[in-house]
């Protein structure tokens, strides 16, 4: 029996020679394999030219479009997953995210976190009054979950909740709304002769007003999260500022911006990116906006600030949506244009420069002479900050932050030298 | 004499001999049969149920864990012994598991080989494919079998020391310890196809060498590398690639609603692997010479 096995190894052994020419076939699946994955993986990353062009527009058309009254028919119930990513030239963070921290407690060290590397966040939203974000971390989770006028936030790492009542005044503000940026909240009842009266005209209003420090104009279109959309890209007149240019995904069929990317200047790829890698425009479940404090969680009360909400910045530890960096983004303009719009706040910061070259300045003493002093004081800010003449500064490729020696601080989208020409400056 | 054997006859050498069908079945069976009758396999998923006894006994033992400290899940477990089974299969992940799948997989091709019994199952009427099929096959009942026992032996041993509530998910979300249940057997499910990947690895490792143990020992290094890999930043358009990227993404499992997509690009990464690596076990198992 065994040698009718070793006859047959033998067998084998002896027919080896012809049969190399086959042998030599039977490693073709093994090459096959890989080739015909790395050429899937290849059709996958060419962008799928689908279906029809939309039809061309006109930068105001786009912006009306975004405008929302044109057709009417904005969504204002969706799903999505947007991913976040920001190559800014800061140090790496550990993947972990915050190290602490109640859910109320983001900081500064929250926005730095959020200002590098990647995030991803589920955003449900059914009408204007009912948000939900999901702020994906490995093994972790943040939250916001907003019910008419109750607001919670939960920390999964820490097992906090905070809850927020919206007083009146802000509860017409959504939260989130994929509304027109930089432009009066769209569905607002302004009576009609205060404001230009189609959104065409609202539109054209805005172009004219922005177009002395940018060029506005409608690239190729693109297609996000599998929806064809307009791309929109703002350019800066001026040499005098870091940012290169702003697209921004405008869906052809809702007008809903999709995606918001920002490069600086002489930059191959974008700095800032933000955008939906998946879109449902189907009403999400009721129940997610519902939100009760865990068994064993630690719950905090939070009182609104007086002074109202800049978005992004009292969001505690979250996710910047594509909007509200839209928000940001034409703030320049919009605090230029209304100086009087900042007026509450206590610690009163001035501007100079206009446009795209904005500096802002916050002074020492209006600040408590604290903020510059929390901001150095936390390790990972203070490590990023650079020594340089006159003060510390936070460079990164779309911005710069100069906190001087006397703890004045000043920002703006431009060179590290404008911002020292500014502190010296201003004595 | 060799010139005494017919030239078309269907010999074990190359040409997989024809055999009914159905036979392929008793041959799954059969090694199933074996590899769950082993010694050896009960001793390594004894070992992977006694990581969350450990966990329960510890955090039993000692005084309440701060939240935000340890592992993942950790600081719940005193209030929710379901969480027992998170924690265990979070823990397991990086070694424990890929070390009890690395010592199957490595053992599918090579034992056989070692202990002189692989030209007789080619001699039976099977086939090199259908054998490494079967073997294959074998390797991803373990990968199946490895989490579920980590989940169902945390949840045993956390129903027994700790009470057993709600579970509180990720989002922040409550759902009741039945559907709680149906996640553990999710993440199960997760990380059995995570573990897939690493299985065909290990079966082609196991297809070039006699010595199971360095098929084993080669298989766990692999999965190790790849996950020190995953952590260098530097390397960070190699990391979508590595088997071992989306290990850790089975929290997705507990977000409400559950997140797929972390699932949909983990299975498809694996199918990958088993792809690229099947094909490879394939082109070494039917051309080399079996002499043992």
């Amino acid at each position: 029996m065994g040698s009718d096995i070793m006859g047959s190894g033998g067998r084998f052994n002896r027919r080896s020679t012809p049969g190399t020419r086959r042998a030599w076939l039977r490693w073709v699946p093994a090459v096959a394999a890989p080739a015909v994955i790395a050429a899937g993986v290849l059709a996958g990353t060419i962008p799928a030219r689908a279906g029809d062009p939309l039809p061309a527009k006109t930068p105001a058309e786009v912006l009306a479009l975004v405008g929302g009254h044109d057709g009417g028919h904005k969504p204002h119930s969706f799903s999505g997953t947007i991913e976040q990513s920001s190559d800014l030239g800061l140090p790496e963070l550990p993947a972990a995210g915050p190290s602490s921290g109640p859910a109320s407690a983001g900081g500064a060290a929250s926005v730095f976190e959020l200002l590098s590397g990647q995030h991803t966040a589920r955003v449900y939203m059914d009408g204007k009054t009912k948000v939900r974000i999901q702020v994906m971390d490995r093994l972790a989770e943040r939250d916001i979950i907003r019910r008419d006028s109750d607001l919670w936030f939960y920390s999964s790492r820490d097992n906090s909740a905070a809850h927020l009542t919206l007083p009146a005044f802000a509860r017409d503000l959504p939260l989130v709304d994929p509304g027109l940026p930089g432009s009066p909240p769209p569905d607002q009842s302004v009576p009609d002769g205060a404001m230009p009266a189609t959104p065409q005209e609202l539109a054209e209003h805005l172009l004219a007003k922005v177009d002395s420090t940018t060029a506005v104009r409608v690239g190729d279109d693109v297609e996000v999260a599998g929806r064809a959309a307009y791309n929109l890209v703002l350019e800066p007149r001026t040499d005098a500022t870091l940012v290169g240019n702003v697209a921004i995904a405008v869906d052809g069929e809702t007008g809903m911006p999709l995606s918001v990317q920002v490069t600086a200047r002489g930059a191959d790829s974008p700095s800032f990116h933000a955008g939906f890698t998946s879109l449902s425009l189907e009403a999400p479940d009721d129940s997610l906006f519902t939100f009760v404090p865990p068994p064993g969680s630690t719950v905090e009360e939070l009182q609104v600030p007086a002074t109202g909400w800049p978005p992004g910045i009292h969001n505690p530890g979250m996710m910047i949506t594509p909007d509200q960096l839209d928000a940001i983004h034409q703030r320049p303009d919009g605090i230029h244009q209304h100086p009087d719009g900042i007026h509450q706040d206590p610690a009163p910061s001035t501007v100079t420069g206009k446009g795209w070259e904005t500096v802002v300045e916050i002074p020492a003493a209006a600040a408590g002479g604290t903020l510059a002093g929390s901001l150095l004081k936390d390790p990972l800010l203070s490590q990023a900050a650079v020594v340089v003449p006159g003060g510390r500064l936070l460079s990164t490729t779309l911005f710069n932050v100069l906190i001087t020696d006397d703890g004045r601080i000043f920002a703006g989208m431009v060179p590290p030298d404008r911002l020292q020409a500014a502190a010296s400056a201003v004595p | 004499m060799p010139s005494s054997v017919p030239a078309d006859v269907p010999g074990v050498a190359l040409r997989p001999a024809r055999v009914p069908r159905g036979s392929g079945f008793s041959l799954m069976l059969s090694e199933l049969r074996v590899l769950f009758a082993r010694r050896r396999t009960w001793a390594l998923l004894l070992a992977l149920a006694a990581i969350p006894v450990l966990v329960a006994v510890a955090v039993r033992v000692s005084s309440s864990v701060p939240p935000g400290r340890g592992p993942a899940f950790l600081d719940r477990i005193s209030q929710n012994g379901l969480f027992v089974a998170f924690t265990a299969m979070l823990v397991s992940v990086p070694l424990f598991l890929p070390l009890t799948v690395g010592v199957v997989a490595g053992d599918t091709i090579a034992g056989e080989a070692n202990l002189g019994t692989l030209r007789y199952l080619l001699v039976a009427p099977a086939g090199r494919v259908r054998l490494l099929l079967v073997k294959y096959a074998g390797a991803l009942a373990f990968c199946l079998v490895a989490p579920l026992t980590v989940g169902v032996a945390g949840a045993a041993i956390g129903a027994a020391l700790f009470p057993v509530g709600p579970v509180t998910l990720l989002s922040g979300d409550v759902i009741q310890p039945p559907e709680a249940a149906v996640r553990i057997l999710l993440i199960a499910a997760y990380l059995a196809v995570s573990l897939a990947g690493l299985s065909a690895i290990g079966l082609f490792l196991s297809t070039l060498t006699v010595v199971p143990v360095g098929a084993m020992a080669a298989t766990v290094v692999v999965s190790v590398v790849s996950q020190v890999l995953d952590q260098l930043p530097q390397l960070e358009w190699l990391h979508p690639w590595l088997f071992s990227h989306y290990w850790f993404g089975f929290g997705d499992m507990l977000r409400q609603p559950v997140l797929w997509d972390t699932f949909a690009s983990n299975a498809l990464l694996q199918a990958g692997y088993i792809t690229a690596f099947g094909a490879l076990a394939y082109g070494r198992m039917v051309t080399k010479d079996v002499l043992s």
